[in-house]
């Protein structure tokens, strides 16, 4: 299914929010890998800096965000440097993406075939006008719609048909990398189901990587495989889809699991995650979680712990525990 | 296309509303129009010929037959006598004046609401650099003028001291009104000044309006993924961005039209510019109620026509609202 | 490409190359010097926080220093002059000297002391105007937002029509019937025909919030409407309230102005307007008796400028959109700095 070879090393990346009084740190020095050919999913509560992460691999970053250090690097260059030249190259070509609100990006005033096609001529002239018409058919064939509605305007389709519109226009140049930020949040649950199960589907057709950001960990552990908690701007988990269910190592990734009912067994007792996210602006020294964490230990609030990797589980877990 | 039908409606109804306050509001004062004229014959008309003119004005029968024939008058383009060249028509110097006044503040608007959107979209595209640090607080100042003001200014600059330009009137009036070159340029040297005056005073707001309309835009999502897709600065500034900006500006387009028209006005009286402002200026003085309410519902059929033309606008170009 | 050699527990940060280690980012508190982000005064933190940012604003602030001088002069101005406005002080169209600071008009009154008291009125006027058309947009705004349906449908019309029927000529309908148009009876016919534009944004973002979830649970609760309106709903106007009057301020007292001089105000009244009708009857100009229509020129034109200042802050504070803006420049210089290209939006 996935090869063992890294497609994207992120290293001691960070973002920052400059705000007009004060500077809050969204993404703390985080380290992880995007394997060719891997489902890798990237789950934590809102604020928590994933959809921060997705932006700033696809060099999307708006202000007032800033990367203000860190490493993206692609087959060893690193994406952050690129000049404007470069940077059109990998725009789409190497790596696309989705967006939560299908509604909301795609431009309401032009036809959805423009859509497809812009992207397709502007990086591969070669085609034509009659190529790229050509392959938008094919791909929204490949997506499931009529390609008879290529020239409809976005607000004549529905949800789910948006957002296979944009997966589309996603694969429209065989980018090696989709991202994808919360593409079935804003979809009902069956719809929610055939989009994961068809871009899983295509992803194991045509080879390309995906980087998929929820909050929804249940959906997740369906369809990665493997999958990254974040907490506060860090990684506190990075293991594979099953274990994270059966075998968490890291108590805020326990915590999200015990909050999901389960849809069969024997009821059991919810339980939420007492207290708030620290500040952004004003962190506290030592692990992020610890003030809300039922087993810190003093250790914990002085010294952060690192992301390790621990062979025996296969997995990476940033907690003094496992010590 | 059920949006456009709303809005004919719409407008119908305030066309009539316009005419109704016009209707009512010279009733709702003491004394009438009419008493003037029959003054000024010091005593020396019998009650039939009194009776007569008070016809003439629409004063005679019951409110409601008054109220019937106004709008019956209204649509037959009869606007009632003029009180200064009685018994002249009014309608023909209404028109006359009209037909400038659009001259100039449609050249106006063209250009203001043009050149101002361009700079308002290289100004939000270079936001924070120095087109926009410098040229948008500037522009939006100017907006604050009076056009009596920016009008007097220029008017004295130009005309009076340096002599650059006419001290008044629409056209040579040795030309002939022709639509040959001639008099187009002349009529277009005469409206030079003039036009610039309100150009100055309106094309920041579309400055403005355009800059903060694309700034706003420019954090949606389509916008992030064109850039995603690697477009072109070009394409994803105009056919992304602009392509949607200009659907609210073409609305506030039809809502400024009225307030464009004031501005106009005052601009005439300083240039003594032909137009319908100069003329209310001269009725006023006289007590010309005809003119000055036949120019009340000249210019709002002016500016209710305006407004349709936008909501057509609007349909062409957004085809969100073809729905219906 | 690095492969994943799974032998035994390492941190992926200790097999950190030179590389990535150099490209890391600096503290929070380095970064907020290099970019020049300043800590809030603690004095700010204490007040609401909508006016702790006015206040830091430099345009705002500006802008309200002007209008403040502006209001001081009409108020104490006429108490430094011993001149009757409405007299004659001096000679004809004497020059500004030691007698009459701003010279005199053509029928011998003291400028400066027609500007001060002028200012009152037109001051006055002008925020009063601004302030009764702001909140009768509010009014209504609120109401058809709130209420809906059929009060909905009514009060919108009336807002097109008084959005779309041309203010000037209306007025001049209205003034002309008025024997003598004070500058008081223009203030009001300018409050009922400028109230549109805030009803229809009032309206706007009242509609939004009434579906919003503490609108709903103070509906749930049994909360009198009307307390709903205020407590719940009108905070969250604040903004587009102040925006609407300023903005509605501004054209009060340019419209006003620009009334009394095409000579439909009472020509026996001190205001600026009015003093520029006179100038331009008395063909100051051409006289070159600049004195007596610059003045008033600058007074209105000062007016609003700083209004305009303040409506720009208030759009800042509200839409942080184009705050972000603000850094520009610095955050191109950093990134730059750090063989970066300076893609930023």
């Amino acid at each position: 299914m996935s090869s063992d070879r890294a497609l994207i090393e992120v290293r001691n990346l960070t973002v920052d929010y400059v705000g007009d009084h004060s500077v809050a740190r969204a993404v703390n020095g985080i380290d992880f890998d995007i394997r060719e050919g891997e489902a890798f999913g990237l789950a934590g509560e809102s604020g928590c800096g994933k959809s921060t992460v997705a932006f700033a691999l696809a060099r999307l970053t708006r202000l007032p965000g800033l990367v203000s250090g860190g490493q993206v690097r692609l087959n060893g260059d690193d994406v952050l440097k690129f000049d404007k030249a470069r940077l059109k190259v990998y725009r789409w070509n190497e790596v696309s993406f989705v967006f939560q609100s299908a509604m909301n990006a795609l431009n309401p005033v032009i036809p959805v075939s423009e859509q497809i096609m812009d992207v397709i001529e502007t990086h591969e002239p070669a085609l034509g006008k009659d190529g790229a018409r050509k392959r938008a058919v094919d791909l929204f064939e490949l997506v499931g719609i009529p390609p008879s509605r290529l020239d409809d305007f976005p607000h004549q389709f529905s949800g789910g048909m948006r957002q296979r519109i944009c997966i589309a226009i996603a694969l429209a140049l065989q980018p090696k990398l989709i991202i994808m930020d919360e593409p079935t949040t804003a979809l009902d649950v069956v719809v929610q189901r055939d989009i994961i199960e068809q871009i899983v589907d295509l992803k194991n057709r045509l080879g390309f990587s995906v980087l998929f950001i929820t909050h929804d960990l249940g959906l997740m552990i369906e369809f990665c495989d493997r999958i990254g908690v974040m907490y506060s701007g860090e990684l506190v988990e990075v293991a594979p889809a099953e274990s994270i269910l059966t075998t968490p190592q890291h108590p805020y990734t326990r915590a999200l699991g015990n909050s999901f009912p389960p849809l069969t067994g024997p009821r059991q007792r919810l339980e939420g995650i007492a207290g708030t996210p620290p500040d952004l602006r004003d962190l506290p020294a030592g692990c992020r979680f610890a003030p809300r964490c039922p087993h810190a230990m003093e250790k914990c609030r002085i010294d952060a712990p690192q992301l390790r990797f621990y062979p025996e589980h296969m997995s990476q877990a940033a907690c003094h525990l496992l010590n | 296309m059920i949006f456009l039908a709303r809005r004919i409606a719409f407008y119908f109804a305030a066309f009539f509303l316009a005419i109704t306050f016009n209707f009512l509001i010279p009733r709702l004062m003491p004394g009438d129009p009419s008493d003037r004229i029959i003054a000024s014959f010091q005593g020396r008309l019998n009650e039939s010929q009194v009776a007569a003119i008070r016809q003439s004005y629409g004063l005679e029968g019951s409110l409601w037959e008054q109220y019937l024939t106004y709008v019956g008058s209204v649509f037959r383009l009869d606007f009632g006598i003029s009180t200064v060249q009685f018994p002249e028509p009014t309608a023909s110097l209404l028109f006359y004046g009209a037909t400038w006044t659009l001259v100039l503040v449609g050249l106006a608007i063209a250009l203001a609401f043009t050149i101002g959107s361009i700079m308002g979209i290289h100004a939000a595209w270079n936001r924070g650099g120095f087109f926009d640090s410098f040229f948008t607080p500037i522009n939006v100042m100017m907006n604050a003028f009076t056009p009596a003001i920016v009008a007097l200014v220029l008017f004295y600059a130009f005309s009076l001291q340096l002599r650059w330009f006419p001290l008044g009137r629409a056209h040579d009036p040795n030309l002939m009104a022709a639509f040959d070159l001639q008099f187009i340029g002349s009529v277009l040297y005469h409206a030079t000044l003039p036009v610039l005056s309100i150009f100055l005073v309106s094309f920041g707001g579309w400055h403005l309006g355009m800059r903060n309309v694309m700034i706003n835009l420019l954090n949606d999502d389509f916008v992030i993924l064109a850039r995603a897709k690697g477009l072109s600065d070009n394409r994803v500034k105009y056919r992304y961005v602009a392509r949607n900006a200009i659907l609210p500006q073409i609305t506030s387009l039809a809502l400024s039209i009225g307030y464009m028209l004031g501005g106009a006005l005052v601009t005439e009286q300083v240039f003594n510019y032909p137009g319908l402002g100069k003329f209310t200026f001269t009725a006023i003085g006289s007590r010309d109620y005809s003119f000055i309410q036949g120019q009340l519902l000249l210019l709002t059929t002016a500016v209710l026509v305006a407004n349709l033309l936008s909501d057509i606008a609007n349909v062409i170009l957004d085809p969100r609202l073809r729905k219906g | 490409m690095t492969e994943i050699t799974q032998t035994s527990a390492y941190s992926l940060t200790d097999r950190l190359d030179a590389a990535a280690i150099a490209s890391a980012a600096p503290s929070q508190a380095q970064l907020m010097k290099e970019l020049r982000v300043k800590a809030r005064p603690g004095w700010v933190s204490r007040l609401p926080s909508g006016l702790g940012a006015f206040v830091t604003n430099p345009k705002g602030m500006t802008g309200v220093i002007i209008l403040l001088a502006l209001i001081l002069f009409s108020i104490f101005g006429p108490m430094l002059s011993d001149y009757n406005p409405n007299r004659r002080a001096g000679g004809p169209h004497v020059m500004p000297s030691q007698e009459h600071v701003l010279g005199t008009t053509r029928m011998g009154k003291d400028v400066f002391t027609q500007l001060a008291y002028g200012g009152r009125v037109s001051l006055s006027v002008g925020f009063g105007a601004g302030l009764s058309a702001a909140l009768i947009g509010l009014a209504i705004g609120i109401s058809a937002g709130y209420f809906g349906g059929r009060v909905d449908e009514i009060l919108t019309f009336f807002v097109n029509v008084v959005l779309v029927l041309p203010g000037l000529p209306l007025i001049i309908v209205i003034a002309t019937m008025v024997e003598t148009a004070s500058p008081w009876v223009i203030g009001v016919v300018l409050a009922a025909t400028g109230w549109g534009w805030s009803a229809r944004t009032i309206r706007t973002q009242t509609l939004s919030l009434r579906t919003r979830e503490f609108v709903l649970s103070a509906e749930l609760m049994g909360e009198k409407k009307w307390r709903i309106i205020l407590v719940e709903i009108f905070p969250n106007m604040l903004s587009f309230f102040m925006s609407g009057l300023v903005l509605g301020t501004i054209a009060a007292i340019l419209a006003e102005a620009a009334l009394e001089f095409i000579g439909l105000g009472d020509p026996n009244a001190i205001t600026w307007g009015t003093m520029l009708f006179w100038a331009q009857n008395n063909l100051a100009l051409q006289s070159n008796a600049w004195w007596e229509i610059w003045p008033p020129c600058i007074a209105i034109m000062l007016t609003g400028a700083a209004l305009v200042m303040v409506n720009f802050s208030v759009d800042e504070i509200t839409n942080p959109q184009l705050r972000a803006s603000r850094k520009i420049g610095l955050i191109r210089k950093f990134l730059s700095s750090r063989g970066r290209s300076a893609d930023v939006f």
